[in-house]
């Protein structure tokens, strides 16, 4: 090819390349220079705009100063993290779902008739009872024949129905969804308060009749989980230190999964946040102290970090639990005067307290049938199915086969899965919020997104909305970072 | 491969030369004039009466197309600081200082004074709505505040006495138990409430009642950390969350769902006997005439020790970066006009901009709606008297959007509704954080400095008097309400000038 061919062929290339190119620079390209640029100023656009342009100054790091001072960005960012609370369940109920759907098409025949029977069964009889004059329970025959229909056309077509209805909250837009669930929540007509308070007037009555078990055998209980769950913890931790399997770094993080939940836990008896933090860094300290002071049966290890990766995703999945059995040491003794007053649902979006985990909930039902499913399906079809085999050979058990067969296989689904939730975590919140909570009540579900929406455009100061966007950059980029270094290490293996 | 794209690369260029061609300004022969406002039957008429107007004066045609799609502040503001504005805003509260503020809009003073549009041709509470440092910046299209209607109807149905035309705390607590106990079954869902409106609106109005307002006399600090505004929270936790008097946002939601109506449900229940009250502006008759015909009074706001409500307009302006400055001028001396004032009162919309057509037989007494008399007359004379406008201080954003004032108020009482601030904590927060606003805002613009400064020294002398108990220059009192309220005192040095 000669020269000036070659020139053409490259002159043609990079015109068809050129709109991308353009786009790029110019909407993220130089966007993304130009915010840097502005973090340290203090570019307001009340004051430099079209129409005044009054000096622009250059205030170093002036911004980063004041975020760091403010209060509030202090509480956005602990209600970012509160949200990312979710994000493990998130993950286990997309392999779940995914196991279940890989599941769906293998029933057997006489299992689908079965099925298809009940579901005429069910389907007729609840024709008769309409033709009979229970029109009033048309509603509830409707969703259960819906209910019927589904499992029928799922049966019958292999779980192709299922993978497509699972599916369905990603093809939904998004604030369509938010309008929906801040009607499934709204705390008189929503759906989910009208089911709740059936049983929350059945849980009632248990709790008058009962007080005694709920006011100290819930705390005893829950208390009693506690001690099992945190001893499992710490004797696991020290077995790993002893074998050499965790280095100092594995220890402390799982430590902190322990005294977090304890810190809170004390906070709620009212302890106040210093005197229950430095109680919960004594504990820590002392445990972790006396867990290096063994000795290691097999040396020391080669690094301080080895096994941070597992401590810090065993402590995603920890904390949450401790939380909820705190919960329930704190809140049982107060159970039955508040069963006696009648217990109500909660107002989910207009509760201080609510609002956050009411978005976990909406976010769980969007992330388990989202890509992290499909990706999870796909993952699961590549394992080989010879060691399925080659375990069904050795006698192990349905558990047996998940934890040494499918788990490891998924490592590097599960790796990339957990980098895109953590980033989507840090910087999601905004939708949710503009559409459903205005970030409130009370800031209770403003995020560092929303913030930053709120600072640039409502407030005006792009230059601080700018230092925001990137300290939260810096958080993505860090915690990307901290996943890539420990949790690709499973991915190795 | 080369010929798809020459071939695309045409198509593209013709198909944007088509929609250039055909955008609304190409094929008017007139110039086109976008106004940013909601489409009603009233918009469309304001139209109709301006293109007659301009015709009976010999001025040539000018089109107006109206653009609802970009209500939102934060729209406004984006494409009016992007230079694509519309040519013509409606401004509601606190959008005039913020656009003003940040140059988006055109100043009209001169053109105003010659134009007899200027702040004397309207209310003069309304000077601050159009006027930001002595600059004005549009015309209100309307004017008014939020008065108290009483279903008289249901007054009559649960035998509770209807309150007197002026009121206090402690009388709307008492009837209002009254009419909540008698309404309200024991051991019934709650159906029946006192009073719509107050909670998601400021409270201000409860605040200037005890002789406080959000800022000092000079707006240059906060006064919410005064034990009066915990007085306030405490009164409407107490007829809010404890008396049930006025329903939670969440029982207002659950009132409308019962009602199966959006948008309109407050005037709906209104008209069932749901809400015993209402506390809006005469532009519920709007509403309420499509409904049909109530037993109604207006009485005002009630208080605790000074008569007030919250005056204020909404203000149409126009945009700096227009293409006809021109046009945009004539429809805001046309505003001014009889026949856009004769408008606003038939309509039911709030007081007509130019005070004197409110005492018109048009305005007083519509004769379609005989049963309205009385209260057009309460409207005409109270609003006026007793009406304030909102205190805007040039250090700080007072209410614009969210984020300050107002979302800070809301934040606050949000978590003194939760219990998790208690009210004298809640004045505290409030206080610091907007006072940090203010010394934010004031960092960053010597010249704002500059005057903060100078009327901090203000503050200080207008503090050492009233602490000697002696009286103060009316010119030292920039905040609105503090002006008010000195005369009503008789704090003041010297009379102001009527």
């Amino acid at each position: 090819m000669s020269r000036q061919s070659r020139a053409r062929r490259l002159g043609v290339g990079l015109l068809f390349l050129l709109p991308n190119i353009l786009g790029f620079l110019a909407f993220i390209l130089v966007p993304l220079v130009m915010s840097f640029g502005m973090a340290f100023t203090d570019w307001d656009f009340l004051r430099h705009n079209l129409f005044r342009h009054e000096p622009l100054h250059f205030i170093g790091l002036g911004n980063f100063a004041r975020l760091f001072s403010h209060p509030l960005f202090w509480q956005y960012l602990g209600n970012t993290f509160f949200l990312m609370l979710g994000l493990p369940f998130a993950i286990a109920g997309s392999l779940g779902a995914a196991l279940l759907l890989t599941r769906a098409g293998g029933a057997r025949h006489r299992i689908k008739a079965a099925v298809v029977l009940a579901m005429v069964i069910l389907a007729g009889s609840g024709l008769m009872l309409l033709r009979g004059g229970m029109a009033e329970s048309g509603v509830w025959l409707f969703f259960g024949l819906l209910a019927a229909t589904t499992l029928i056309a799922g049966v019958l077509t292999g779980g192709m129905l299922y993978r497509t209805l699972f599916y369905l909250p990603n093809f939904t837009a998004g604030v369509a969804t938010f309008v929906l669930w801040k009607k499934l929540y709204n705390p008189n007509t929503g759906p989910i308060n009208q089911a709740l308070a059936p049983m929350l007037d059945q849980f009632s009555t248990w709790v008058r009749s009962m007080p005694g078990v709920f006011s100290f055998g819930l705390p005893l209980a829950s208390a009693g989980l506690v001690m099992v769950v945190a001893g499992w913890q710490a004797r696991r931790l020290r077995r790993q230190w002893d074998q050499s399997e965790a280095g100092v770094a594995a220890v402390i993080a799982g430590t902190v999964a322990l005294v977090v939940p304890l810190a809170l836990l004390l906070g709620w008896w009212g302890a106040g946040a210093g005197p229950a933090a430095a109680m919960s860094v004594i504990v820590g300290g002392v445990f972790a102290g006396l867990t290096f002071r063994r000795s290691r049966v097999w040396g020391r290890t080669k690094t301080a970090d080895k096994g941070l990766g597992t401590e810090i995703a065993l402590a995603m999945v920890l904390i949450p639990l401790l939380l909820l059995l705190a919960a329930g040491i704190v809140l049982g003794p107060s159970l039955p005067a508040a069963a006696a007053a009648g217990i109500e649902p909660p107002d989910w979006l207009g509760s201080y307290y609510w609002a956050k985990p009411a978005f976990i909930m909406m976010m769980l039902w969007a992330a388990i049938g989202s890509n992290n499913m499909i990706l999870y399906l796909a993952g699961l079809s590549s394992i080989p199915p010879e060691l399925y085999e080659a375990a069904d050979m050795d006698g192990a058990t349905a558990g047996q086969r998940f934890w040494h067969i499918t788990w490891p296989q998924l490592a590097p689904v599960t790796f990339f899965i957990s980098i895109m939730s953590v980033i989507y975590g840090l910087q999601g919140g905004f939708e949710m919020a503009r559409a459903m909570t205005l970030g409130g009540p009370a800031g209770s579900t403003t995020t560092l997104s929303y913030f930053i929406f709120n600072e640039g455009f409502e407030t005006g100061r792009i230059g601080y909305a700018s230092a925001v966007a990137w300290v939260l950059f810096a958080l993505v980029f860090g915690l990307s970072l901290c996943n890539f270094r420990y949790g690709s290490r499973h991915v190795d293996d | 491969m080369k010929r798809l794209l020459f071939i695309s690369f045409a198509v593209l260029t013709l198909a944007s030369a088509a929609l250039y061609w055909t955008l609304p300004d190409q094929t008017s022969k007139v110039p086109v004039l976008y106004w940013i406002t909601q489409v009603d039957p009233v918009k469309l008429e304001t139209i109709a009466l301006f293109k007659a107007w301009l015709r009976d004066r010999g001025l040539p045609p000018v089109e107006v197309r109206i653009d609802n799609a970009n209500q939102d502040p934060t729209k406004k503001l984006a494409q009016g600081l992007s230079g694509v504005g519309a040519d013509l805003f409606d401004i509601y509260i606190f959008e005039t200082e913020l656009f003003s503020h940040s140059g988006m809009l055109m100043d009209v003073t001169e053109a105003a004074q010659a134009g007899g549009y200027g702040p004397e041709a309207t209310y003069p509470a309304l000077y601050s709505d159009i006027m930001m440092g002595g600059r004005q910046f549009g015309f209100p299209r309307n004017a008014g505040g939020n008065m108290i209607w009483v279903n008289q109807d249901t007054f009559a149905r649960y035998g509770v006495p209807e309150p007197s035309a002026h009121w206090t705390w402690d009388e709307f607590e008492q009837l209002g138990r009254k009419l909540v106990t008698a309404a309200n079954p024991p051991g019934t869902r709650q159906r029946v409430y006192f009073l719509q409106g107050l909670q998601t609106l400021s409270p201000m109005l409860l605040r200037r009642g005890l002789g406080l307002d959000i800022l000092n006399e000079t707006m240059t600090r906060c006064t919410l950390d005064d034990p009066r505004n915990a007085e306030v929270m405490r009164r409407q936790y107490r007829w809010v969350a404890e008396l049930h008097l006025i329903p939670t946002l969440a029982e207002q939601k659950a009132m409308a769902a019962d009602a199966g109506r959006a948008g309109d449900e407050w005037f709906y229940l209104y008209a069932k006997g749901r809400y015993a009250m209402l506390l809006v502006d005469r532009w519920a008759l709007i509403r309420l005439r499509e409904i049909g015909k109530l037993r109604s009074r207006i009485v005002e706001p009630f208080n605790s020790g000074f008569r007030n409500m919250e005056f204020g307009c909404g203000v149409i302006a126009a945009y700096a970066g227009t293409k006809h400055p021109e046009e945009a001028r004539q429809f805001l001396q046309f505003l001014t006009s009889e026949p856009f004032n004769l408008l606003i009162a038939r309509s039911g919309d709030s007081l007509p901009p130019v005070p004197k057509y409110a005492e018109t037989e048009a305005f007083l007494r519509p004769p379609d709606h005989p049963e309205e008399w009385a209260m057009e007359q309460v409207f005409a004379a109270t609003a006026p008297e007793i009406g304030i406008a909102y205190a805007r201080s040039p250090f700080v954003q007072t209410g614009t959007l969210f984020r300050q004032v107002t979302g800070i108020d809301q934040q606050v009482y949000d978590a003194v509704m939760a219990g998790r601030l208690s009210p004298e904590d809640a004045g505290r927060v409030e206080a610091a954080r907007i006072d940090a606003e203010i010394a934010l805002n004031v960092r960053a613009d010597p010249k704002m400095r500059q005057q903060y400064d100078e009327l901090v020294k203000v503050q200080q002398k207008i503090d050492a008097l009233r602490a000697q108990g002696r009286p103060v220059p009316l010119a030292w009192i920039t905040n609105p309400f503090h002006r008010a309220y000195y005369k009503a005192r008789g704090w003041l040095e010297e009379a102001p000038k009527p």
